[in-house]
């Protein structure tokens, strides 16, 4: 028996249902976890905030992109604004406009968790066959050398040349065509994404899901959650239309992402004993551009497909980062480029020979790193507060992080490479590049920080003092409340999380499944 | 050594924590400096939907410095930026609306001016040279909650210029390959109609 696909549209007035399982958010836990209880014949119903968008409507730009599939229109930032938060929000979430990038969980993540927060259970040898599974179902493979795109073999060639560690990315698409617009929705559904795999699997297995409908508060009644209050938004104004649905559930899964899964926690007075959207961490990244002499596209081609992971491991005291380019689009490239007037349209001109490379950090390792913080906004709003403050450490690492990607730059043969500061330091061939970028500004709006990643908030562990879930991602004070996503991982990754976040659902699916019974 | 880099005020309280203000400015709220107006434009022709004549004014003429003048280029009045941006805030929250329109006052008010930089003009009165300076003092300020409002501002208006294909040619920008793109594809709601066949379908036997 199939299951429906509703917006806001089809919800006139006040609805309740009810379910085995309601799952709140339909990114990369709640798809995977929602299928994976679909097929066990237990009744899901599915909760998303954002719109139910397809690729009859992706048209591959920008304007039409940002609004429809980001939160807060691509504008989500630091309450400071100096991180900007680039996140998913529409059905399939995060993996319907990231970049295709997987990697497994590394070990020496697996093993912090398991030794530093008392994580059990969450290993190599678990995750394993999860992994397998969901690689045949996204087909996800190394994209080859030769496909790789100018914007990476600049990455891959400076890397080769500098003697730095390099790699292949895998990549979830089938059939892909290389359009290289995967942050702006794939219009061939090429991209495995779980708008186009997992979501309509459990949908032929009798998932229902609700587009347009924002969870606002989760009802708790003693040790128990009953299920879901959720205000419906108006499919194309986003405000919502004074209709509620509600959800009454035997089990419930909040699968909103790192920010906006502590934030529905709060709403409904759940604080975990004050670990309720503490240790968030985001993968800071900051961004280096080159200009070369011959025409790169960056738009064009698979967005990523080489990486390194050379400075992952920089000593215990220290940021380790890995490397890896973005694609450039008009807008964006616009709003991250430095400067303004004629200075910054030559910039833009130039956009075609420009090659960029990131640097993403990865915070939560070093002794003292808790992260930054969510706090509840004006409850009226969807809005919330988000604090990220950036200490030495980070500091530290970006600038070290620039100084190595200009000379992996320069090595790929750049002929001037700048820094994003609001005044950019600029590079040539031959410059002391330390000293250079040692005497620019490193504070907060003096440098274009950027977070594609977002971890934490719903620390996962053992000892409910210090943690949200436990292992098995139950809530520590109630019975039948789950988190499933991003916001569970005790520190960041130092890869991109997609793969991880997938694996683990798969694999606590089953705790899920047996709260119901 | 990099110092512990301090910790910037909130943006939803960009003008209490931020410039002390608060009280400086209600204490001169209503002299000679605070009230000074600057340049009107006209508004729009389509009505303005979140910001008030002067604000469209104060944008209208931030537009004018962000973006520049290299021939090739769209005008600010061809792309129309400030409606742009007018339209963009319109979908943003509340809070964030009542935070763009302070930050625009703010910038616009000869007494902040005259605080941070002496000037007695209002920045939308100001010979564009002068209205350049304006904006590095706020980029380069050692006020955090200032470099915050430029960022803000600078991000605001670029993305309400180069939302427009028009800014494309001058950059070298092809565009999408619009034959990929099929507004007519099949949109699946499952109610026991079959799915459509597609690449997100699993066929196990294709191992590509």
């Amino acid at each position: 028996m199939s299951g429906r696909i509703f917006t806001g549209k089809d919800l006139v007035k006040d609805t309740e249902v009810s379910a085995d399982v309601c799952v709140v958010g339909s990114g990369a836990g709640g798809a995977v976890l929602s299928e994976q209880l679909a097929s066990k014949d237990l009744r899901v119903v599915m909760l998303e905030e954002g719109g139910y968008h397809t690729r009859s409507e992706f048209n591959m730009r920008e304007s039409w992109a940002y609004p429809a599939l980001y939160q807060e229109m691509g504008n989500r930032a630091t309450d400071d604004q100096t991180v900007l938060i680039l996140q998913g929000r529409s059905v399939g979430g995060g993996t319907t406009v990231n970049w295709c990038t997987s990697f497994r969980t590394p070990q020496r993540v697996l093993d912090k968790w398991a030794s530093d927060f008392g994580v059990q259970g969450i290993t190599t040898a678990a995750l394993t066959p999860h992994w397998e599974a969901l690689e045949r179902r996204l087909h996800i493979r190394e994209w080859p050398l030769e496909a790789m795109n100018r914007n990476n073999q600049v990455l891959w060639e400076g890397c080769g040349k500098l003697g730095f560690s390099r790699g292949l990315i895998r990549r979830n698409v089938h059939n892909c065509a290389d359009l290289g617009k995967c942050g702006l929705g794939c219009p061939i559904d090429a991209k495995q994404s779980m708008l186009v795999t997992l979501i309509p699997d459990a949908v032929e297995h009798g998932l229902d899901v609700y587009a347009n409908a924002s969870a606002r508060r989760l009802l708790v009644e003693g040790r128990r959650v009953r299920g879901v209050e959720a205000q419906i938004l108006d499919a194309s104004s986003d405000t919502p239309t004074g209709v509620t649905l509600t959800v009454r559930a035997k089990t419930v899964a909040v699968c909103g992402g790192a920010i906006n899964s502590p934030a529905l926690l709060l709403r409904s007075g759940l604080t975990g004993r004050g670990n309720v959207g503490k240790r968030l961490f985001l993968h800071p990244v900051v961004i280096m551009s080159a200009q070369m002499e011959q025409p790169v596209e960056a738009w064009n081609g698979a967005p990523q497909s080489a990486y390194s992971h050379h400075f992952i491991d920089r000593g215990p005291e220290r940021m380790g980062y890995f490397l890896e380019v973005p694609p450039l689009y008009p807008m964006i490239a616009a709003t991250v480029l430095p400067g303004f007037g004629a200075a910054h349209q030559s910039l833009m001109q130039r956009l075609p020979s420009t090659q960029v490379t990131i640097a993403i950090t990865a915070d939560g390792f070093v002794p003292g790193d808790v992260g930054g913080t969510v706090r509840l906004g004006d409850p009226k709003e969807r809005r919330v507060h988000i604090d990220y403050p950036l200490r030495p450490w980070h500091w530290e690492a970006f600038r070290d992080a620039c100084e190595v990607m200009a000379r992996v730059q320069f090595a790929g043969g750049a002929r001037e490479v700048i820094s994003l500061h609001a005044s950019p330091v600029r590079l040539r061939p031959g410059d002391d590049i330390a000293r250079l970028l040692a005497a620019a500004p490193w504070e907060p709006g003096r440098v274009r920080v950027a977070t594609a990643h977002q971890m934490g908030g719903c620390c996962m562990g053992k000892d409910a003092e210090h943690s949200v879930v436990d292992s098995s991602l139950r809530y520590h004070d109630l019975d039948n409340l789950f988190v499933v996503d991003g916001s569970v991982l005790p520190t960041s990754l130092g890869v991109n999380p997609q793969e991880t976040i997938f694996g683990i659902a798969r694999l606590r699916s089953a705790d899920v499944a047996a709260s119901v019974a | 050594m990099v110092p512990d880099a301090p910790r910037s005020p909130s943006r939803r309280s960009l003008l209490k924590r931020g410039l002390l203000g608060g009280a400086l400015l209600a204490a001169g709220g209503a002299g000679f400096l605070a009230l000074r107006t600057g340049k009107r434009v006209a508004p729009p022709a389509g009505g303005l939907h979140v910001f008030s004549e002067s604000e469209y004014g104060v944008l209208d003429a931030l537009a004018h410095r962000f973006i520049g003048s290299l021939p090739g280029w769209p005008t600010v009045e061809e792309v129309g930026v400030a409606l742009a941006v007018d339209r963009i805030a319109e979908k943003t929250e509340p809070s964030v609306r009542a935070e763009l329109k302070q930050l625009l006052g703010l910038f616009d008010n000869a007494l902040a001016g005259f605080l941070f930089g002496g000037r007695t003009e209002p920045f939308t009165a100001l010979p564009s040279a002068a209205q350049d300076r304006v904006l590095e003092e706020w980029r380069d300020s050692r006020i955090a909650v200032r470099r915050t409002g430029y960022n803000a501002l600078r991000t605001l208006v670029l993305a309400g210029y180069f939302q427009s294909p028009l800014t494309w040619k001058p950059i070298g920008y092809p565009g999408p390959d619009d034959s990929f793109f099929q507004p007519d594809a099949p949109v699946w709601f499952g109610r026991s109609v079959p799915r459509p066949e597609g690449n997100g379908v699993y066929h196990p036997e294709d191992t590509r």
